[in-house]
């Protein structure tokens, strides 16, 4: 018990740490929230309107104290381009982020899970020779790149999936459910979720690949073999399963770090989601929202790093955490 | 400031027209007094004949290459012909929003900059542009950015903004526009050529109509276009987030959406001249006087009649500066608008206001007094802003009626067949695509059917057809406008002959070829060849001589030393490079 609190202690320190990074950073960055004003009618008086509007004609310790307050009642305040809540224009494009990262995290991990396990297995065999160079190739390439290959072959080519957004024009839903659950929605993620996958399976392959070849050493395995076990059962039942424990870890924070990173796919395939949200808002100094994204994106990054510790010590008792 | 002025007459030639003229007592103003001060000591102090200092680096501010690459090109060929006139010139790349901040608050902190204005409808009539880009009174924190000062210009801005006779106008424009092009305060480079297109076999070509200076994106297409299958809805991409849709609020893209929801007085026509659409009739009465007759029958979205008071509220609402500050300039120059008859209102303006059938009458949309009265009153006392209000559902009287808008996706938009005008096409979806190699894309797979902007390479663009000819592609010269700035405060750009030297060492010809591979008209004024009526053709002094250029510099007094340009005799620099 002790220990979660300690750890929920220290998430919490950590969050008001980069809260007040962030806080820092975009007011000493260059650029100007009024700039979006720019216009032949634009007067050095209504700067200061829409300074004072923005609460940036405030001293910056008030504004600092304004923002943790609000922080705390979990508020992020007004989007300075679009005058809308903050919280509600995360919401708004969140889902598609999520939906969009789990898809191709999943199939990223389970797919690199067991190829890495095969390619371990069969050591030195043709898969791991094409497969090695190929990985490293796939995961070297930019994401950009792949995805406009994708389109260019997928979408363009024959035609089989649509090329931008998340779902076809004019599409109406009467919920969001029905629009997450739609054909339409899961025809237009495919190429997006393709793309991040290939990008993000070189991790868990190559991870599982190294795990897999030291667990093969230890003696349970030679154990395994003696008692005449099945092939197939020693590798996925008995070696397989102790090898994938990193990959726990390395899924809890390749979760948090896609969520960011998720930019490129989501300019190439037009994806409304965070991390196009994120570059518009910092680009155009809108600080609020900003905060809020990348606060959203850290929030998630440090709980799925709490995850990842309560899930390593559930599946291996032995990580104790220095419980006694 | 006795000072000052004395110093404009002791100064040379070129001096005396940005100093020597009133100056406002502000600290920016006896900031330059006391660098002058100091100057006229050193003038003292110096001998005759000698040269003066050794011109600082300058820089000169650009967005990065990939946000406008053949504006960037531009401006590196540019340094490159300064630099063989002994200046040390570096091309600083920022980002765009660091190169706003930067010129626009921080008036005397740049040297150059590269900057655009772009083409908009109301900005089919000269006067936008011609006033507020080189008014003095706008020096300080409006849209003179540079700081030109001339009081002949701002009498001949002001004059034609005045003169209701459209021919005396056109000569006063003219002469605007030989005045910038004696002084150089920008350097011009091109009139943008900008491309759009459409899919033939979706829409009927001819039904898709080009706006001068504008291009095929604009509002008679889309209330025109004639769709020739099943296709009915028009699926049109742009590249950046939507702000604001408001009927009191302007928003780069948001503004594609309001001014088909909303109705107003006039509209801009394809040849750029207002006509009448919520309106029957426009005429002056007076130079200060206008009568306008209102249509009979309009009715908004939610079915009620747009009513006289509905007309007169909508004037009357942007007059509230501190809600409404970006609708206010507007209306600012309204005195009175009175209802004269069952359908008539006069507006009476302050001064005569040749531009405002443009200027205010298209640009102000009709809304329902019964939403935005009781909105009004809400905010009153309070510091919010109604331009900042976020309607749930929009309602306005236009051809289109507002269906849906999502955040990053798309902006959805049908019929409005109560219309007196309505569109052929059945629902006008806007959707936003970042990634625009794939917009080309999406047009041959028929995802899209309109491009209405592409930012990639024009040529690529130019050259879909071939392999699609179900693609029309329509080319346009823009009405706005790039260059290169100058910050006029700061020496040498002080220097009228200065100036005229780097401008006429820059070719425009070979900036449009090689710069924007064709895509570009060379420019020479702020009124763009998309405007013939308006344009003077005179302004265009191409150059591209550096050995003529460096002979200018000669004459007005600066000397090469050593491969570096110094100032003339007995000139100090002031500044630190940068």
């Amino acid at each position: 018990m002790v220990f979660y609190a300690k750890r929920l202690a220290h998430m919490v320190f950590v969050l008001w740490a980069i809260a007040t990074i962030l806080f820092l950073m975009f007011r000493l960055l260059p650029g100007d929230p009024t700039i979006a004003y720019l216009d032949p009618s634009f007067t050095g008086e209504q700067r200061q309107m829409i300074l004072h509007d923005f609460g940036l004609d405030q001293p910056l310790w008030w504004q600092y104290v304004l923002f943790l307050g609000n922080l705390l009642h979990g508020q992020f305040g007004l989007s300075f381009r679009q005058r809308l809540p903050v919280t509600d224009m995360i919401l708004s494009v969140l889902p598609n982020t999520l939906l969009l990262t789990l898809v191709a995290l999943i199939a990223a991990y389970a797919f690199g899970a067991l190829v890495g396990a095969l390619m371990a297995w069969k050591r030195g065999g043709a898969l791991e020779t094409i497969g090695i160079p190929l990985v490293l190739a796939t995961r070297a390439a930019p994401e950009f790149w792949i995805g406009m290959v994708l389109l260019a072959v997928f979408a363009f080519g024959v035609g089989w999936f649509p090329a931008g957004g998340a779902t076809s024009p004019g599409a109406v839903f009467t919920s969001n459910l029905a629009r997450y659950s739609s054909a339409d929605f899961l025809r237009h993620l495919v190429l997006p979720a393709f793309t991040l996958m290939i990008y993000l399976q070189g991790l868990p392959l190559l991870l599982m690949r190294s795990n897999m070849l030291e667990v093969m050493g230890e003696e349970f395995v030679i154990m395994a073999r003696m008692k005449g076990l099945p092939e197939r059962t020693i590798m996925l039942r008995h070696a397989a399963r102790n090898a994938l424990l990193p990959l726990v870890t390395a899924f809890a924070l390749g979760f948090g770090a896609t969520l960011g990173g998720d930019v490129v796919v989501e300019t190439v395939f037009s994806w409304p989601g965070l991390g196009r949200m994120l570059v518009d808002a910092v680009s155009s100094s809108d600080y609020p929202l900003a905060q809020g994204a990348f606060l959203m994106i850290a929030a998630v990054l440090v709980t799925m790093n709490l995850l990842a510790d309560i899930a390593y010590g559930l599946l291996d008792p032995r990580v104790a955490h220095g419980r006694r | 400031m006795e000072f000052v002025r004395s110093f404009g007459r002791v100064g040379r030639e070129g001096f005396t027209m940005s100093i020597n003229h009133p100056i406002k007592t502000t600290r920016r103003a006896m900031l330059a007094a006391s660098t002058a001060a100091l100057a006229v000591h050193a003038v003292g102090a110096q001998a005759a004949g000698s040269p003066g200092d050794k011109i600082r680096p300058i820089v000169l501010l650009s967005k990065p290459q990939a946000s406008d690459p053949s504006l960037f090109q531009a401006a590196q060929l540019a340094a490159q012909q300064w630099r063989k006139l002994g200046l040390q010139v570096t091309v600083q790349v920022v980002s765009a929003s660091e190169q706003n901040a930067t010129v626009w608050n921080k008036r005397d902190k740049w040297d150059m900059t590269t900057w655009e204005m772009v083409g908009r409808p109301e900005r089919s009539d000269p006067d936008e542009l011609v006033f507020s880009l080189f008014n003095s009174s706008l020096a300080d924190n409006g849209y003179d950015f540079v700081g030109y000062q001339n009081p002949e210009y701002d009498s001949l801005a002001q004059a034609q903004r005045q003169e209701l006779d459209r021919p005396k106008r056109q000569v006063l424009v003219k002469q605007a526009q030989d005045v910038i092009g004696k002084d150089v305060p920008y350097i011009y480079l091109v009139y943008p050529r900008r491309s759009a297109a459409f899919n033939n076999t979706v829409w009927k070509a001819a039904s898709i109509v080009t706006e001068a200076g504008i291009g095929i994106r604009n509002f008679w297409t889309f209330i025109g276009a004639e769709p020739l299958g099943a296709q009915k809805d028009m699926v049109l991409n742009c590249n950046n987030e939507i702000d604001y849709i408001s009927p009191v609020r302007m928003d780069a893209i948001g503004s594609w959406v309001t001014d088909l929801v909303w109705d107003k007085l006039t509209r801009v026509g394809l040849d750029g001249e207002p006509r009448p659409w919520g309106a029957d009739s426009f005429k002056w009465t007076s130079d200060t006087t206008m009568e306008v007759v209102v249509r009979d029958g309009m009715k908004f979205h939610d079915g009620t009649p747009i009513t006289m008071e509905d007309v007169l509220y909508s004037f009357e609402l942007p007059t509230h500066k501190d809600k409404t500050p970006q609708f206010f300039p507007f209306v600012s120059n309204i005195d009175s608008v009175k209802q004269t008859g069952p359908r008539t209102i006069v507006f009476t303006l302050k001064a005569p206001q040749a531009s405002f059938p443009t200027t205010t009458l298209s640009k102000i949309n009709l809304i329902p007094k019964h939403v935005w009265e009781p909105l009004l009153t809400g905010m009153t006392g309070k510091p919010d802003m109604l331009e900042n209000f976020n309607e749930e559902k929009h309602v306005g009287s236009g051809p289109f009626r507002f269906v849906h808008w999502r955040n990053s996706e798309e902006v959805m938009l049908e019929a409005n067949p109560d219309h007196w005008a309505a569109p052929k096409l059945a629902r006008w979806i806007l959707r936003i695509v970042p990634n625009q190699e794939a917009t080309l894309g999406m047009m041959k797979t028929g995802e899209m059917n309109f491009l209405s902007l592409f930012t990639g390479d024009p040529r690529v663009l130019a050259e879909l057809p071939k392999s699609a000819p179900q693609i029309t592609v329509v080319t346009e010269t823009d009405l706005g406008f790039q260059f290169l700035a100058m910050n006029l405060r700061r020496a040498p750009f002080d220097d009228p002959a200065f100036r005229r030297a780097l401008s006429a060492s820059v070719s425009r010809k070979l900036m449009a070829a090689a710069a924007y591979n064709g895509f570009g008209v060379p420019a020479g004024s702020c009124v763009s060849t998309a405007l013939p009526f308006w344009h003077e053709p005179g302004s265009l002094i191409d150059g591209g001589d550096v050995k003529k250029s460096a002979d200018m510099l000669k004459e007005a007094g600066y000397v090469l030393d050593g491969n570096v340009l110094h100032y003339p005799a007995g000139k100090k620099e002031t500044l630190a490079a940068g």
